[in-house]
């Protein structure tokens, strides 16, 4: 005898899993009409300016145990960074020397030619340098108004060593609007003071320089303040007193307040380079929000909802009566060794 | 063909096709033993269809996940087209008209004029790679040979910002031929240099240059942006003036031609005869070349989401037509027939 009976089956409605399963069809087949949503991203723009005189070439910073100079751990550290940077990111390189910055290109998208801008950085060298000289904070004004030009936020990296120093009455003012142009000052190098590499004419190194190789006064201008104690002053003759200036311009360290307060009067963030993460985290801060429209499509959403459901489905049940009979065990066990007890 | 994936590390998700195996969708039913049941090949055969269907659908739901998509290989072709270095002059000169005097009005200097042509130069040229050096004091690499168009438009862009001081061309050739010669493909070489004057090489720095030319095999193209009343490349010398140091440009030529390589001058002195002269370049430069190209990407998501829900609507349909053992109809749910059910254990 049989009996004609209706599909689906009472319990069959009645059974969570069945509606499990419709859910994961209908959210497999919403995967197909779904549109996608707008959502915005931060991208950077980024005028990355890199010190390339002399005293770059002082090697303070260690990699793997070996001294590299200030300027390779620029490079390492950019090129470490630069495959982390948000998409999309626009990246130009300067270098600087003397009192300006020199563009070598202006911001290209990382995520579409990175390739090239990882040579180009990797390719930078002191020898590149057109002068010798580095007035600093004519350089990073300079670079303030270029990135301004290219719209994009700087990150100026140098070791803050004015060569030859400023002069008494103290460098040239900022004649910008502060805050204009956001961005981070790198301050490179390290704190004690350490020799800088000499080269000569064809580029070999030939030991460091010397204390009698630097100018460690700036005597253009008025003199300073405290000159008239200074021995042999004479205010025609020896406005800066007779004696030779002495000083430590010819070691190098990172003029880590100097550079502090450039970076107040210009409105821009600082750092001490040290690794690429902490670099990669002050550049992201410092940086303008850039929203980036980017279309997201849901279909990864329905997709991965329908997957966290069959593994419900299929993995929890098992799991489920693989505990129950677990402790049904362990109860069974408990009563053959209490009655074996008894 | 290949296939790849957008998200690779969500393969990791695969695996989890495997729990369909510990058990199934479908109602146990409670059943004195399963010996008094007897075999059968049909039933068998539908439980480990089900089975496998479910592993499918898990399967491939986690591989859409990970985006799988084919093609995106290089593939070589061969074009028309060249490796190709710019050498830039980027002294202060470069930033004054073809008249000498600062741009004033609607003017355009000779390093605008430059960048001009040289960005429609590189657009042109789709199967090219490009390096560019810029010289001064000093040679600068700013960019190394790529063919990456929005990169090279990107250094090309940045010529016409405010040059630097001198011009020493000798060390600038050192540097875009060092760039030439770190790719070792067969393909054409050129150098463009693009410069409104030129400076005495030194000897020693000459005699470098000769055999280098001679190992890095480049065609080399002179663009020179003259200056209105200054030395030029045709002028004939004055008695006793025919030195390197009064007349470099004509001495530069006569180096570049003693080097016997294929060389070409281009001696202009205004915005439109440097775009003749690109324009005659593009059309000497037709040599085979071996480029790569990007197959273009299918998106197989759509397939293995279809994939997906085709087994996903089987399990429904193997839900739908799920009997019991004891059918509802039954009050008292007793056994109604002992015949084996299909769906007996999952």
């Amino acid at each position: 005898m049989t009996i004609e009976a209706r599909f689906p089956r009472r319990e069959t409605l009645r059974d969570g899993r069945f509606w499990l399963l419709c859910a994961i069809v209908l959210l497999l087949a919403a995967s197909f009409g779904l549109p996608s949503f707008r959502s915005k991203a931060n991208g950077v723009d980024l005028l990355v300016v890199v010190d390339i005189t002399g005293s770059m070439n002082t090697r303070d910073y260690s990699e793997s145990g070996h001294p590299v100079s200030r300027l390779e751990h620029v490079k390492a550290s950019l090129r470490a960074i630069l495959p982390d940077l948000p998409c999309p990111a626009r990246v130009g390189l300067a270098i600087f020397t003397e009192r300006q910055p020199f563009l070598l290109f202006e911001p290209i998208d990382v995520c579409g030619a990175f390739a090239p801008v990882d040579g180009a950085i990797a390719g930078l060298d002191w020898r590149m340098a057109w002068e010798g000289d580095s007035h600093i904070a004519s350089g990073l004004y300079r670079a303030i108004d270029m990135a301004h030009e290219v719209n994009a936020d700087l990150v100026f990296f140098t070791d803050g060593q004015e060569a030859p120093p400023l002069p008494a009455s103290g460098g040239p003012e900022f004649t910008g609007e502060r805050g204009a142009v956001k961005g981070l000052i790198v301050g490179t190098g390290g704190f004690a003071l350490s020799p800088i590499p000499k080269f000569d004419a064809e580029g070999r190194e030939i030991g460091f320089y010397g204390v009698n190789d630097v100018p460690h006064e700036n005597r253009f201008g008025p003199p300073p303040a405290d000159a008239e104690q200074r021995e042999g002053y004479n205010p025609r003759n020896a406005p800066f007193g007779s004696a030779a200036a002495a000083g430590t311009e010819h070691l190098s360290s990172v003029r880590e307040p100097y550079l502090k307060a450039l970076g107040d009067k210009t409105g821009l963030g600082f750092i001490r380079l040290e690794d690429p993460p902490a670099l990669l985290k002050a550049i992201l801060a410092e940086a303008r929000p850039h929203p980036v429209e980017r279309e997201r499509p849901l279909r990864p959403f329905a997709l991965g909802l329908a997957l966290i459901l069959l593994v419900a489905l299929y993995g929890v049940p098992p799991l489920w009566n693989r505990l129950k009979q677990l402790r049904a065990d362990r109860f069974s066990t408990l009563a053959i060794w209490r009655k074996s007890r008894a | 063909m290949s296939l790849s994936f957008a998200d690779p590390q969500l393969l990791w998700l695969t695996p989890l096709a495997a729990l369909p195996l510990l058990g199934g969708v479908l109602r146990r039913s409670a059943f004195p033993s399963l010996a008094s049941v007897p075999v059968d090949g049909l039933s068998r055969l539908i439980s480990l269809a089900l089975t496998f269907t479910a592993v499918a659908t898990i399967g491939s739901t986690a591989l859409a996940l990970a985006g799988p998509r084919r093609g995106g290989e290089l593939v070589e072709k061969i074009g028309d087209g060249a490796e190709t270095a710019l050498l830039i002059d980027r002294s202060g000169s470069m930033n004054e008209t073809f008249a000498g005097r600062p741009p004033e009005g609607g003017e355009e200097s000779k390093a605008n004029a430059a960048r001009r042509v040289l960005q429609d130069y590189v657009r042109r040229r789709q199967h090219d790679r490009f390096g560019v050096v810029g010289f001064s004091t000093s040679p600068i690499r700013m960019l190394p040979l790529t063919d990456k168009m929005d990169a090279v438009l990107g250094a090309v862009a940045a010529i016409d910002r405010p040059g630097l001081d001198y011009t020493d061309i000798g060390r600038g050739l050192a540097t875009a031929l060092s760039l030439l010669s770190e790719d070792a493909g067969q393909s054409s070489r050129v150098l463009l240099l693009v410069s409104d004057g030129a400076a005495v090489i030194d000897p020693k720095v000459q005699q470098t240059l000769r055999t280098t030319f001679a190992r890095t095999r480049v065609n080399l193209y002179w663009l020179f942006l003259r200056t209105a009343n200054s030395t030029g490349i045709s002028d004939t010398p004055k008695p006793g003036e025919d030195t390197p140091q009064a007349m470099p440009e004509r001495h530069l030529d006569i180096f570049f031609k003693s080097l016997k390589i294929p060389y070409k001058a281009f001696e202009v002195e205004n915005p439109g005869a440097v775009e003749a002269a690109v324009a005659e370049i593009g059309r000497l430069e037709t040599h085979p070349i071996v480029y790569r190209e990007r197959l273009p990407t299918e998106d197989l998501t759509g397939f293995f989401a279809a994939l997906a829900l085709l087994s996903s609507l089987a399990l429904v349909a193997a839900k739908i037509f799920e009997a019991g053992l004891f059918t509802s109809s039954l009050p008292l749910g007793l056994p109604e027939a002992a015949r084996p059910s299909r769906r007996r254990a999952a």
